[in-house]
C-alpha cells in the first residue's frame, strides 16, 4: 500500500552536501518522524520524497516503483505544509477539491469525498469560507482535509503543528494521532519538537548534518541512544552528562567537597574501551530524592546535591546542581520541601544509565 | 491653559491649511486657465483676464478641436488621431501585460538557471533611454513591412514595456509564498493551472498598477509615435502637437486648450476609476495565507 524505501539518498546544493548517503526503509501504514535541529536537511529530506527537489543520488521506491524520476502528481502523496500552504482566493470546500478537480474527477464524486472528509476533521460548517476568515487551528485542518481528499499513499507533514499556541498543538498532536489510527495511511512527519516525536511516533529517525544517527522506537531512542547527540537531543528536561574519572570499574563523583565512587551496570563495556575518563549519561528522573526501595536495585546510591536553582514545573520540580563541575538536573516531587542554596542527599539510581566516549560521542557498550 | 493650547493647535492647523491651499491654487491654475479659455470665443481671450470665468460659454472650440481643427494640410480634427491612439493603446497594454504577467510568474517561482541574469537583462531594459533605441527599432519594423502602421506601433510599446510589466509582476509575485506552488504541484496542477488558478486571482491590485502605468505611458508617448507612424496613424499626441502648430490666420487658443484636455482626458479617466486600487496595488506586499 504504501511502503517507502529511500535507498542511498544524496542532495547536495550547490557544493553544500545536505543530505548524505541516507538510507530508511518505512513500512507501509507506519507514523516515522524525522527530527533533528534546524537546518540538519529533513525538510529536504521531505521535499525529495514528494518529488518537488531533484535527487543528486540514490533512489525513492513507493510500493516498490522506483519514483526519483516522476513528478509530485504522480508519486500519490500529499502534503500538509508548516504554513498551510491554502490557496487564499478559494473558499475552504474547493481548497480541498482542488487536488480532484484536477485530476479531473466528476462534480458528484467530489462532493462525495468532500462530505467524508469534511465531517472526519469537522469542518463542515466552514466550507464557505476563504482561509483569511479561519483561525489557526481550522486552517490546521483544512490543510489536513486537502491532503486527506486524495486518498494518497503516504502523508507528509513538514512541521504542520508549529504556527499553533501551545494548547491547541497539543489538541491537534493528539487529533492528528487519532487520525492515524482510522485511516491507517503511511505517514511521515517533520518535526523539531522531541515531546511531538515522542508521543506520535511508531519510530523517530534523528538527522544530523544530513546523517540518519539512530532510527528506531521512541523507548529505544529515549532510553538506548547511540550517540551524545541522540541522548541529548531527546528528553525534556534533558539528560545529564557528567564527566567522570574511571576507578575499579567505578565513576568518581564529585559533589563539590564529598567524593563518592559511583557503581554502574555496563562495567565490561567499560573495561573494554580503556578510558580513563567517560562521559556519564542519566536521566533527571533516575535522580530524586531518598524513597524507600521497592525491589532490591544494587544500583541505587546515595550523592549529595547542592541545589542551586529550583524550577516547579507543577507535577514535579527540577533542582539544578554541579557535581563534577558538570551541571545536572534531577528531577523531585514538588512535596519534597527543598529549598534553593541547601544541600541534601541525592537518590541515584544507574540501573538505567549509559556510558559515552568523551571524545567520540558515541556509546560505550 | 488648555484652552490656550487649543487655540495653539487651531492657528497651527489654519497654517497649514492656509500653505496647502496656496500650493493647490497654484497647482490647478494652469488646468483652471486651460478649462476656461476652451470655453471663451477668441474675442474674448484676446481683450478680457487670463483668469476670469467666461461670460458666454460656448463648446465651439471643443467641436472644432475634436472634428475640423486643422493638423497641417488636414482638417478633420482629433477625432481620427484619438482612435488611433486607442487602437494602438488596447492591444499595446493587454499584449505587454499579459507577457508581463507570464514572465513575472516564471521569473519569480519557476527558478532555472539563468533566470536571474534574464531578469536583470529585462530590468536593465527599464533603463535604456528611447532615443537609443530608435534607429535600430525603426531598420527593424522596415524590415518586417509594419513601418507607418499601427501594428508597428503596438509592437514597439509592447516590446518596451514588456521590461516594465516583467518587473512589476516578478515582484509582486516574489511575495507570494512558495509553498503554494509546491501545494499546486502536488495535487496535480501544471505551471499553467497553476498560474490560472492559484496566481491570477491573487493577482488584481498587480494588474491594475500595471494597465494603469502601460496606459498612461503609451497614451502619453510622442516620440514612438513621431517617429514610426505614417501620415495615417498618428496617434493623438502628434496629432496635438500639429493641431497647436498649425495656424490659419489667427491662433486659436480656445481651440488649442481643448484639444489638449480632450488629448490628456482618457489619462485622467483610468486614473480616477482605478486610482483607489494604483495605491493598494503599491502598497500590497503580503498575500495573507
Amino acid at each position: 500500500m504504501g511502503s517507502i524505501s529511500l535507498n542511498g539518498i544524496k542532495k547536495s546544493f550547490g557544493e553544500t552536501e545536505v543530505l548524505k548517503d541516507i538510507n530508511l526503509d518505512i513500512k507501509d501504514g507506519e507514523f516515522l518522524i524525522l527530527i533533528g535541529p534546524s537546518g540538519c536537511g529533513k525538510s529536504t529530506l521531505m521535499n525529495l520524497i514528494a518529488g518537488l527537489e531533484e535527487l543528486t543520488g540514490g533512489e525513492i521506491v513507493i510500493d516498490g516503483n522506483d519514483v526519483s524520476e516522476e513528478s509530485p502528481k504522480d508519486r500519490d502523496i500529499a502534503m500538509v505544509f508548516q504554513s498551510y500552504a491554502l490557496y487564499p482566493t478559494m473558499n475552504v470546500a474547493r481548497n480541498i477539491c482542488f487536488g480532484l478537480e484536477m485530476s479531473k474527477m466528476p462534480k458528484n464524486e467530489q462532493e462525495i469525498i468532500l462530505k467524508r472528509v469534511s465531517s472526519l476533521l469537522q469542518i463542515d460548517h466552514l466550507l464557505d469560507r476563504k482561509p483569511g476568515q479561519l483561525s489557526g487551528g481550522q486552517r490546521q485542518r483544512v490543510a489536513m482535509g486537502r491532503a486527506l481528499a486524495r486518498s494518497p499513499k503516504v502523508f507528509l507533514f513538514d512541521e504542520p503543528l508549529s504556527n499553533l499556541d501551545a494548547k491547541l498543538r497539543v489538541e491537534m498532536r493528539t487529533e492528528i494521532k487519532k487520525l492515524h489510527k482510522r485511516i491507517g495511511t503511511t505517514i511521515v512527519y517533520v518535526t523539531h519538537d522531541q515531546i511531538e516525536a515522542m508521543t506520535l511516533a511508531d519510530r523517530i529517525a534523528v538527522l544530523k548534518d544530513g546523517e540518519l544517527q539512530q532510527v528506531g522506537t521512541p523507548y529505544e531512542i529515549y532510553n538506548d541512544p547511540v550517540s551524545h547527540f541522540v541522548a541529548d537531543f531527546m528528553g525534556s528536561p534533558g539528560m545529564n552528562f557528567i564527566e567522570c574519572i574511571v576507578k575499579d570499574q567505578n565513576l568518581i563523583i564529585d559533589s563539590g567537597g564529598e567524593k563518592y565512587e559511583l557503581s554502574i551496570p555496563c562495567k565490561d563495556a567499560l573495561n573494554n574501551s580503556n578510558l580513563d575518563v567517560v562521559l556519564l549519561g542519566i536521566r533527571p528522573e533516575m535522580l530524586t530524592e531518598i524513597q524507600p526501595l521497592v525491589a532490591d536495585n544494587s544500583f541505587v546510591q546515595q550523592i549529595k546535591f547542592d541545589v542551586e536553582v529550583l524550577e516547579p514545573m507543577g507535577a514535579d520540580t527540577v533542582a539544578i546542581g554541579q557535581w563534577n563541575e558538570n551541571e545536572v538536573m534531577a528531577r523531585l516531587s514538588p512535596e519534597s520541601g527543598n529549598t534553593a542554596g541547601k544541600g541534601f542527599d541525592l537518590q541515584v539510581d544507574t540501573s538505567k544509565a549509559i556510558l559515552f566516549d568523551p571524545n567520540t560521542g558515541l556509546r560505550i557498550r | 491653559m488648555n484652552s490656550f493650547k487649543l487655540t495653539n493647535i487651531n492657528i497651527g492647523r489654519t497654517l497649514i491649511y492656509l500653505i496647502l491651499l496656496f500650493f493647490a491654487f497654484i497647482y490647478l491654475a494652469p488646468l483652471y486657465v486651460m478649462f476656461t479659455t476652451s470655453l471663451k470665443d477668441i474675442e474674448e481671450i484676446r481683450s478680457g483676464n487670463l483668469m476670469a470665468l467666461p461670460m458666454d460659454p460656448t463648446f465651439y472650440a471643443w467641436k472644432k478641436a475634436w472634428s475640423s481643427a486643422c493638423t497641417g494640410s488636414e482638417c478633420r480634427g482629433l477625432a481620427p488621431f484619438f482612435w488611433n491612439s486607442v487602437r494602438i493603446v488596447f492591444p499595446a497594454v493587454i499584449i505587454s501585460t499579459i507577457i508581463g504577467a507570464f514572465n513575472g510568474y516564471a521569473l519569480a517561482k519557476w527558478k532555472f538557471k539563468g533566470s536571474e541574469f534574464i531578469f536583470g537583462a529585462l530590468l536593465f531594459g527599464c533603463f535604456i533611454p528611447f532615443q537609443v533605441i530608435l534607429l535600430p527599432m525603426a531598420k527593424l519594423l522596415g524590415s518586417l513591412g509594419l513601418a507607418n502602421t499601427v501594428t508597428g506601433l503596438v509592437l514597439v510599446h509592447v516590446i518596451y514595456g514588456v521590461a516594465f510589466t516583467t518587473l512589476f509582476f516578478r515582484n509582486y509575485y516574489v511575495g507570494i509564498p512558495t509553498e503554494l506552488v509546491k501545494a499546486a504541484k502536488l495535487d496535480g496542477a501544471g505551471f499553467f493551472a497553476i498560474f490560472r488558478h492559484v496566481f491570477i486571482p491573487l493577482s488584481t491590485p498587480i494588474f491594475v498598477v500595471t494597465i494603469i502605468w502601460q496606459f498612461t505611458q503609451i497614451w502619453n508617448d510622442f516620440l514612438f509615435g513621431v517617429v514610426y507612424s505614417g501620415s495615417g496613424t498618428q496617434p493623438i499626441t502628434v496629432a496635438l502637437n500639429n493641431l497647436v502648430n498649425t495656424s490659419v490666420g489667427g491662433k486659436e487658443y480656445n481651440v488649442d486648450m481643448a484639444a489638449a484636455i480632450i488629448a490628456a482626458m482618457p489619462t485622467l479617466v483610468v486614473y480616477v476609476i482605478a486610482g483607489k486600487y494604483f495605491v493598494k496595488g503599491l502598497t500590497a506586499g503580503a498575500v495573507k495565507g
